[in-house]
């Protein structure tokens, strides 16, 4: 009876598990989901950036998304499923999911149909090869991450995204904002009909006021940087995909 | 007399009405797998599309492996001119094998492995089984949809009714499950 039993007890207890790990996906908590934990602050914040930008530009949702292991499925299954089920792209399925499985070492890239046209499966795994896979033989998944979302995003814009230009906008939108709250208080206290230097904007000086926190930073959203960013997801759009991408083992 | 003509006329409108809305839905789940089988060709076509690109390649670096070249353009063209979904599963079935074969022999050419069009194609072609095994799910999951309902009382009688028959799943190959991976 003992084995019976024992050999009936692991199937249950196989097909728990199996059961468990099939109906647990994860919810989404922004454009980066870095559950396996391997993407440092920094690269988290310049990915962030780079889908905001896509999305606000041209409505492309791009997921980055890292996973211990997709066990019992194939990462590709996984990717696949995960996709339709977060609806990653807006109501043209333009949406990109990228795929790290850390212990099963690949990466899964799936395109939305409606990028299938831009990002032919091809195209993927090159930018896979030439990107991604050199920095992630290495071990640095940050880097292979960050350079293979810029080179996606650069495929679907058709323009550059530099590692200058979003390296630091919080830095470059304060030094813009304090040069227009120069020139705004110089005209001011010039204009004869304006409030005067005793005016509403306070005694000389008000202009050393640091600017943080502002309520209605009146910048452009190209300056919104990582501190608008981590509340500006607002889940995804619906998208669906049907298995297009490629994929690597490294 | 009056009273059971009214109760006979009610009975007939309430068997008309059932069979109305039996049969619409019948014919939206029909539908369904018929649309859901339309992508699986889709895919199934655009496979074969691939396949005179690909082998042109590998023909590029082993020339002389000519069996293996008349076995897929013939399993190709059984697929091409597969009539019924019965006929185009057998038929990519066996181009499932074929193809499998083809990729079997590559390894064995190292200058064949690093060709930039042949990587390129390869991952073309593993895209696209991925996109024939994700279609060939949402089929199979519409014609267990189907034949289950058509199976089921009361909706059997409407089927019978109208012919509707059972709808075959789509089944890969066995040893076929060689996606081809494109390693490092």
């Amino acid at each position: 009876m003992g084995k019976s039993l024992k050999a009936l007890l692991c199937v249950l207890v196989l097909l728990l598990t199996a059961s468990i790990a099939f109906a647990a996906l994860p919810k989404p908590v922004g454009f980066v989901n870095d559950f396996a934990q391997v993407i440092d602050r920094r690269t988290q914040e310049e990915l962030n950036a780079i889908s905001e930008k896509l999305k606000d530009n041209q409505g492309i949702e791009v997921a980055v998304v890292t996973v211990v292991s997709t066990q019992p499925e194939t990462p590709k299954q996984y990717a696949t499923k995960l996709f339709n089920e977060w609806g990653i792209g807006g109501p043209e399925d333009s949406g990109l999911l990228i795929l790290l499985a850390v212990e099963d070492r690949e990466i899964q890239v799936e395109v939305g149909y409606g990028l299938e046209g831009v990002l032919p499966d091809g195209k993927v795994g090159g930018i896979l090869d030439d990107f991604v896979i050199p920095h992630f033989v290495k071990g640095d998944y940050s880097k292979g991450l960050l350079e293979g979302t810029k080179a996606f995003a650069q495929a679907l814009a058709g323009e550059s995204y530099t590692t200058a230009a979003s390296r630091n906008p919080d830095l470059v939108g304060f030094i813009i904002f304090i040069i227009i709250a120069i020139l705004v208080t110089w005209l001011a206290r010039r204009s004869p009909s304006g409030p005067g230097p005793t005016g509403p904007l306070g005694p000389r000086g008000t202009v050393h006021r640091s600017p943080y926190p502002h309520p209605t930073p009146p910048m452009p959203p190209i300056f919104r940087g990582p501190k608008g960013g981590r509340g500006g997801f607002g889940g995804f759009g619906g998208g669906r995909s049907g298995g297009g991408g490629a994929g690597r083992k490294f | 007399m009056k009273r059971s003509w009214i109760i006979v006329v009610g009975i007939i409108v309430i068997l008309a009405v059932f069979l109305v809305s039996q049969y619409n839905r019948l014919v939206f789940l029909e539908t369904n797998v018929d649309a859901k089988w339309a992508q699986v060709e889709n895919q199934l076509q655009r496979r074969a599309d691939l396949i005179p690109n690909l082998v042109n390649t590998v023909k590029g670096y082993a020339s002389h492996e000519e069996q293996i070249f008349t076995e897929i353009a013939a399993a190709r063209s059984r697929l091409l001119s597969a009539a019924d979904p019965r006929a185009q599963m057998e038929a990519n079935n066996s181009l499932d094998l074929a193809l499998g074969r083809l990729l079997a022999i590559a390894e064995n050419y190292p200058q064949l492995k690093a060709d930039a069009s042949f990587i390129r194609l390869q991952d073309e072609l593993a895209g696209t089984e991925n996109r024939i095994a994700v279609e060939r799910m949402r089929y199979n999951e519409a014609v267990q949809d189907w034949n289950w309902t058509i199976r089921r009382f009361p909706t059997v009688l409407v089927a019978r009714l109208f012919g509707m028959e059972a709808r075959p799943f789509f089944e890969a190959a066995p040893g076929a499950q060689v996606t081809p991976r494109v390693e490092f």
